[in-house]
């Protein structure tokens, strides 16, 4: 519904009345914005969000907190700061900045970028848990966890890695910001937009209703990066201080599914059969690697087409070959510019090769990640006790008090009262 | 008893919810193609003001509907922002008592889809992800096919090789350009006078030419029809091309032509006026001034067949001066060349008058700068990027760039400039993808932001009277002068890569490939630098005097000499002189280029060469 205000802003645009009379319309002046103070404030926001969440996950092992800063983060960083920054789109800055040196990176979007992975790096994804709007507005949402088969989960969960692979990609070729482009929350948070994303975003939300997080679990390329850093976290989260008893009521609880029972290995396999399929997996990473890259290779004329010079290109060339079409917008710029198919041509062929080099990187990194998830599923690990798999957890606190071994105990429920 | 209540406010939002939400896309719908400026009621009555432009209650019939369509449509949009409000507030309601209805019951335990065996899990997962990994391929594979060149037929080869004129030059010898090169040369005018008895090879050179794949089909039946110019795509809007860089996408030059003979000559005409500006083509239109101490004159002529088509004189401009600057014979003027965009072109004289003219020869507007204080006279040629019209007026007593609207003829801005009068021009570089103003004075080559005027870097390199203008390639600004030196700055930070004083220009500017510098001496040397080392590569003595400023069109580089010869030479490693011959008048200004056509203005006339 946001959509419509977007779209009757975008209407607004229409022309000034014509005056007669020689009426000089006044000279337009804006009045820039104190950014910097909101800037500082976003970062002091960012921070002490995830401090308490720390706080919360760590010491009280309660959710309650951790559901008011979800909704304050979904009021001040959602809807009050429109969604932006946000950490999930500063991975192509850094990654721009990474390969152009005349980037100019802002601070505010570095730290937004790095403070979440430090503290994912020391105490998990603290960040998901509900300082990030988007998760905070799913989680927000949510009314009844209903389970996905795991199996499905686990393939799922490969997109948001081809989605930061092609994020970056199109980043350090100058192409487009495509996290950014296709935000399905932003049209929400700012009530305005793009139609077809803001009803991807209602659907996301409806099926956040049912499901615990679809965006973070299937989508969200920074949840990827994080759960790199959250499973080798320094401090990892834990249900209870106490022994686990296995009543799988935690596992119940979990929204994104991150909590592994214990393995039964019904399922009876030959050892060796298991070696060879781990060997063979092994083997053929290579394989997949250099078959990923030489298959982006040979896409990137297709891939290029994202960015606006080789657009441009081509639709000049089509239009040198039917020049009685009418001019589009951007052949009408091109021409009122002066601009020469020479110039534009050697754009061109400079971004193809650009283009052809980070596909390969891009398509290399796509078969890594495709042969190291098979590898990782082909490992027998042997758990005896409800554990959390840090990779996936969110730190959003709803298994503690499912855990019986968290409620305090009848003798110590009476030494407080006493 | 509570979670009946929640039950029921969960029931009444989401009936409440469906209901505005029907409501709202079914009014987006509605509004998305209404444009309230466009009743047809209010263009009907702007048609009879049109006719009638004293109807005062016309008028203020027109101002009332338009109001009442403005105020209809912002009440509209302020509805629907209400709506939206009201259904986010619903949209909250309902998911509080939903919560509140689930409050404890969110996580009981669901029935176990999986497996309880992980092993068996794992193995369900790697299959899922093999067959995805499968799928990926098979849609990478596909695109990768689709966008196979062999499925392509709309694209050529030549097409492609084309586009990169400036950096794979073509190598051809002196006899196969002699011999060979006229296939493409077939008059435009002649061309839709084509019938069907035209052999399918020379309809095949047609289309060659004009890079209409649907041209020849489109005249084949029009014999009766009234013969229409074709019109090339590629213009020379101002000095030594788009962006005054010196380089031109043209196809189809010839490398050959005499007006004594009239061989490859389309037209010439005599020139009304004199000036050492340079001719400008856009679409069929070819501009430029002249002026004497009885007129200064803007004139259009028809490229196709020469014929004057109108001509605008600078007349009636507030500010311009009764008694004319002193000028020296050598420069008149009308040194300036103008400079256009397709909808209107601009010109400037050495008193100091702006004309700009609409392609039908309207003036729009007209404005004096000042007179120039500039000892031999005015000659910065203009040169149009976007909207805006920038004037390089340095002269010795109030050095400026001044950047106006080439619409309205209004200052968009003005930067001060420090040093003394010069004779160069602008041009337009870009660096990075970003267009910078490149401004060669004395004592300094500077970059401006062409948008705002902020300049962006400036390196004092020049000296004496810089006539020469800069070029640029990859990022790269080259610029050069007698008694200065040659220097390449990095267009990125304003640093220079190197310099030189082999060979200086006076009056010529240079041109660049992505390999070569090209830089004419007065004295007759045409010299061609390593454009990223500056190592000189190789030297013409030719023993005549360059004026006019080299062109790389196609591959090759044509360059006038003063008396009138046209030498061509390949802009590839080898710097060969392909071609040198007399063309049969004094000519100093630099030609100009479109597909299959030069433009050649001389001390007298102006000729068009189209090869026949």
């Amino acid at each position: 519904m946001a959509s419509l205000r977007g779209m009757s802003q975008a209407q607004i645009r229409f022309p000034k009345p014509d005056f007669e009379s020689g009426y000089q319309y006044p000279e337009l002046s804006y009045v820039v914005p104190n950014e910097t103070l909101w800037v500082w404030l976003d970062i002091f926001m960012l921070i002490l969000l995830m401090g308490i969440v720390t706080w919360a996950v760590y010491k009280k092992r309660t959710r309650r907190p951790i559901f008011w800063i979800s909704v304050i983060s979904v009021a001040y960083f959602g809807f009050f700061r429109s969604g932006c920054v946000c950490s999930i789109g500063s991975i192509q800055n850094i990654a721009l900045a990474m390969v152009d040196s005349t980037y100019h990176l802002p601070l505010t979007v570095l730290l937004f970028f790095i403070l979440p992975v430090l503290f994912a790096f020391l105490f998990g994804r603290v960040f998901c848990a509900g300082v990030c709007p988007f998760g905070a507005l799913q989680e927000l949402v949510n009314v009844k966890n209903y389970r996905l088969s795991r199996a499905v989960t686990v393939a799922l969960g490969m997109i948001p890695w081809l989605y930061l692979i092609f994020a970056i990609l199109y980043a350090v070729t100058r192409s487009r910001f495509i996290i950014c482009q296709f935000d399905p929350f932003i049209g929400i948070f700012r009530l305005g937009g793009d139609v077809g994303l803001i009803l991807f975003g209602a659907l996301l939300l409806i099926l956040s209703v049912f499901t615990g997080r679809p965006f973070c679990r299937f989508l969200c390329p920074y949840g990827a990066l994080l759960s790199l850093f959250s499973s080798v976290s320094i401090w990892k989260i834990r249900l209870t201080r106490k022994n686990c008893i296995n009543c799988e009521l935690c596992h119940n609880s979990c929204p994104v599914d991150a909590i592994r029972a214990p393995y039964a290995n019904k399922v009876k396999e030959k050892r060796t059969a298991g070696v060879r399929r781990l060997v063979g997996y092994l083997a053929i990473l290579p394989l997949l690697i250099v078959s990923g890259a030489f298959l982006m290779r040979s896409a990137s004329p297709d891939l290029s087409r994202a960015n606006k010079e080789v657009r441009l290109y081509d639709l000049v060339e089509e239009h040198e070959a039917n020049p009685e079409e009418e001019l589009s917008l951007e052949l009408e710029a091109f021409y009122g510019q002066g601009r020469t198919m020479e110039e534009l041509a050697s754009t061109y062929e400079a971004k193809q090769e650009e283009f052809r080099f980070y596909s390969t990187v891009a398509g290399a990194f796509i078969g890594l990640v495709i042969g190291l998830a098979l590898i990782r599923l082909s490992v027998r690990r042997t758990r005896k006790r409800y554990e959390i798999h840090h990779a996936d957890c969110v730190a959003c606190g709803m298994c503690f008090s499912y855990c019986p071994q968290n409620k305090p105990s009848v003798e110590s429920q009476k030494l407080s009262e006493s | 008893m509570n979670k009946d209540i929640y039950r029921n406010v969960a029931a009444i939002t989401a009936i409440f919810i469906i209901s505005l939400s029907v409501m709202l896309i079914t009014n987006y719908f509605q509004v998305r193609g209404v444009s309230p400026l466009k009743m047809e009621v209010v263009e009907t009555l702007k048609q009879l003001n049109d006719t009638s432009s004293d109807n005062l209650e016309l008028q203020e019939q027109i101002r009332q509907l338009d109001l009442l369509a403005r105020r209809a449509y912002f009440i509209q949009a302020d509805h629907l922002k209400l709506g939206v409000y009201i259904l986010l507030g619903m949209v909250l309601v309902f998911v509080t008592s939903l919560r509140f209805y689930f409050k404890g019951e969110m996580h009981i335990p669901d029935k176990e889809i999986d497996p309880i065996d992980e092993w068996m899990l794992k193995s369900k997962s790697r299959k899922y992800i093999t067959w995805g990994t499968l799928g990926l391929v098979v849609v990478a594979l596909l695109f990768v096919c689709l966008s196979s060149p062999f499925l392509k037929t709309d694209k050529t080869d030549g097409e492609a090789a084309e586009t990169l004129l400036a950096e794979n030059a073509q190598a051809v010898d002196d006899s196969e350009i002699a011999e060979t090169p006229l296939k493409p040369e077939v008059p435009a005018n002649e061309l839709d006078m084509i019938d069907e008895h035209v052999p399918a090879e020379a309809r095949d050179t047609i289309d060659d030419t004009t890079n209409d794949a649907t041209l020849a089909n489109e005249v084949l039946p029009a014999v009766s029809e009234e013969p229409r110019p074709v019109v090339s795509k590629v213009t020379h809007n101002a000095f030594r091309g788009n962006n005054s860089n010196g380089i031109s996408a043209a196809k189809g030059i010839p490398v050959k032509w005499d007006l004594g003979s009239g061989v490859n000559i389309a037209w010439k005409k005599e020139v009304p006026r004199q000036g050492y500006n340079s001719p400008v083509i856009n679409g069929n239109h070819v501009f430029f001034t002249g002026a004497d101490d009885k007129a200064r004159e803007l004139y259009c002529y028809d490229l196709t067949t020469g014929e004057p088509q109108w001509s605008l004189e600078a007349t009636d401009i507030p500010g311009s001066p009764s008694v004319l600057p002193k000028v020296t014979e050598d420069t008149g003027l009308a040194s300036s060349t103008v400079a256009t965009d397709g909808e209107r072109v601009c010109a400037v004289f050495a008193t100091g008058d702006v004309i700009c003219a609409d392609m039908e020869g309207k003036r729009l507007w007209g404005k004096n700068l000042g007179v120039p204080d500039n000892h031999y006279g005015f000659a910065s040629s203009l040169l149009i990027w976007g909207n805006t019209l920038f004037i390089q007026y340095d002269n010795n007593s109030d050095p400026k760039l001044i950047a106006l609207d080439v619409a309205t003829g209004n200052q968009r801005w003005v930067k001060n400039r420090a040093g003394k009068s010069c004779w160069s021009s602008p041009a337009i570089a870009y660096v990075d993808q970003k267009p910078q103003l490149i401004l060669m004075g004395n004592p300094a080559i500077t970059a401006y932001n062409p948008a705002s005027g902020e300049q962006l870097w400036q390196v004092d390199c020049m000296g004496g009277e810089v006539c020469s203008c800069p070029c640029s390639v990859d990022g790269v600004i080259f610029g050069a002068n007698e008694y200065a030196k040659l220097v390449a700055i990095n267009g990125a930070d304003g640093k220079i890569l190197w310099e030189s004083s082999d060979y200086l220009p006076e009056v010529s500017s240079p041109a660049a490939t992505k390999d070569l510098l090209y830089i004419a001496t007065s004295y007759g040397v045409l010299a061609a630098y390593d454009t990223k080392t500056g190592a000189l590569v190789k030297e013409h003595e030719l023993n005549v005097e360059f004026y006019s400023s080299p062109m790389i069109v196609e591959g090759k580089l044509y360059l006038f000499s003063n008396d009138g010869k046209m030498h061509i030479f390949s802009t590839d490693k080898e710097f060969k002189l392909l071609a040198s011959f007399e063309t049969g008048e004094r000519t100093m200004a630099t030609p100009a280029f479109t597909d299959g056509k030069i433009v050649v203005r001389t001390e007298k006339s102006i000729y068009c060469v189209a090869a026949k």
